[in-house]
């Protein structure tokens, strides 16, 4: 089967995303329309609609990390709480051992590899409280180190979860106890 | 040993004491985990706030910008209210010898689009003239310029009624379509003994001893296409009085949505036609007033009684 020529974003993400993006009050007013606007769930989307919608968080925050961020871990209480997410994941650390192989990023965008990327498990230490990911997907890494808190968290069963870089952004250091 | 939730639900700082070194180690990164969580709020909302400041700093440039394009604009609109006050007529003396008149004349706004005027006709007779010009604002003080002009141009053409008239609506006909605009037409010429009037659109009454003749209207407005107008012609004798006025009078409403009405207006008009007009006019206004719960146009009565030679 030929590869998509672009890649394709889920439209759980999308959603995902937007209602986030509603639930923090970082859009208000006629913006929510415009991003929930024809968006079906059951849908695949091509990745430039994703780059609109971050975009639309861009222009409007001087400081927009800290928005990518929470956006990110927003997106993942509502996977978990309101989603699928407690039928995929039990504990905190199953969602670290839910990225092997890239499982996770494969079911919301696809795509032809060198620009898919990948979202791949490389170290995880239960004892030590540490993981290490690697990310080359076309995502904001804000937003991926707001998914990995917001993932892990979600379960409730962990006390300290915290994702930053340590000098390469695309390796996502995670501690957690 | 104590479990590490129940001292947190139930408060007790001295059952600390009791948790085992692995539930004080999970204390420890409990705390932690709040700490960073209270760091990701906190830069969330210090980004959130640094936003909406620059939102207000931006507001309150849009808001003086705008401050300052309402004042240009007001005082454009000064300007025209001017120029439109300017165009109203002065009381002509030589026609009060023959005729008391009493005008009340309201603007919904600065700049409205009523209009009267009086004439002289090239046989000399003394006109009036009532427009309401469609709009408000500065289109209808151009408009009411324009129709100025051609009136006062047409009085050296022609001297009847209906051939000003005609006249006025062949010249701007191009033009207010253009400008989309139209206006009504109430025009009479006073003779020896009688009026000869034109009515297109707007509202005349002639009352005679308790009697009250409506003006025969049908003809177009000004503005509107080509057509031939009717002139009437009806007794006017000393003590007769004459009344014209515009729709903003007859169709404000009251608060159950009723119309003031040009019966009520005729009636009153009728049953006061003994006083003098200036008293008339009072209580026509005193009356319209009481009735109405807000101005929803612009308003022009003007009442005028024949004179004994």
């Amino acid at each position: 089967m030929a590869a998509d020529p672009e890649p394709m974003v889920h439209g759980t993400l999308m959603a995902g995303f937007a209602q986030a993006c509603i639930n923090l009050k970082i859009v208000a007013g006629r913006q929510v329309g415009e991003l929930l606007a024809d968006l079906d769930v059951s849908e695949w989307y091509p990745l430039r609609r994703w780059v609109q919608l971050e975009q639309m968080i861009g222009v409007t925050y001087q400081n927009v990390d800290p928005i990518r961020l929470k956006l990110g871990i927003e997106m993942m209480s509502l996977w978990y709480h309101r989603g699928p997410g407690r039928d995929v994941i039990r504990r905190g650390v199953d969602f670290l051992h839910f990225q092997t192989g890239s499982t996770g990023i494969v079911s919301v965008i696809r795509g032809p590899q060198d620009l898919v990327g990948s979202f791949d498990l490389r170290e995880f230490d239960a004892a030590a409280g540490r993981a290490v990911i690697h990310s080359t997907t076309p995502f904001h890494r804000k937003i991926e180190s707001g998914v990995l808190i917001g993932g892990l968290l979600a379960p409730g069963d962990l006390d300290y979860v915290n994702v930053h870089n340590d000098g390469d952004p695309d390796l996502l250091v995670v501690e957690f106890h | 040993m104590a479990r590490l939730e129940d001292v947190l639900d139930e408060g007790d700082a001295a059952a600390v004491h009791e948790l085992s070194r692995a539930e004080l180690e999970r204390l420890l990164w409990k705390y932690r985990g709040l700490r960073k969580q209270v760091e990701r709020d906190t830069a969330f909302w210090q980004a959130t706030n640094d936003t909406l400041k620059t939102a207000y700093e931006r507001l309150d440039e849009q808001e003086r910008e705008l401050a300052h394009a309402y004042q240009t604009i007001r005082q454009d609109l000064e300007i025209a209210q001017q120029v439109q006050h300017a165009l109203l007529p002065k009381q002509p003396p030589d026609m009060l010898a023959q005729l008391d008149l009493a005008v009340y004349h309201k603007q919904l706004t600065e700049v409205g689009g009523d209009y009267y005027d009086f004439f002289r006709t090239r046989e000399g007779h003394h006109a009036i003239g009532l427009f309401d010009i469609s709009g408000h604002g500065v289109s209808a003080a151009l408009i009411m310029a324009f129709l100025k002009a051609q009136f006062m141009q047409t009085m050296e053409q022609v001297a009847r009624p209906k051939e000003i008239v005609e006249w006025v609506n062949q010249a701007s006909l191009g033009f207010l379509r253009e400008v989309r605009r139209y206006a009504t037409v109430n025009f009479v010429v006073f003779g020896e003994r009688s009026i000869r009037y034109v009515c297109g659109g707007g509202y005349g009454v002639l009352v005679r001893g308790g009697e009250i003749y409506t003006f025969s209207k049908g003809d177009p407005f000004i503005g509107i296409r080509r057509r031939p107008y009717t002139e009437f012609e009806l007794s006017f004798y000393t003590g007769d009085l004459l009344a014209l006025y515009t729709d903003g009078l007859v169709e404000a409403q009251n608060a159950a949505g009723e119309s003031y009405s040009s019966r009520r207006l005729n009636a009153l008009i009728c049953a006061h036609a003994h006083e003098p007009v200036t008293e008339i006019l009072r209580r026509c206004v005193d009356d319209y007033h009481g009735f109405r719960r807000s101005d929803a146009d612009d308003i022009t009565l003007i009442l005028l009684r024949r004179r004994e030679a």
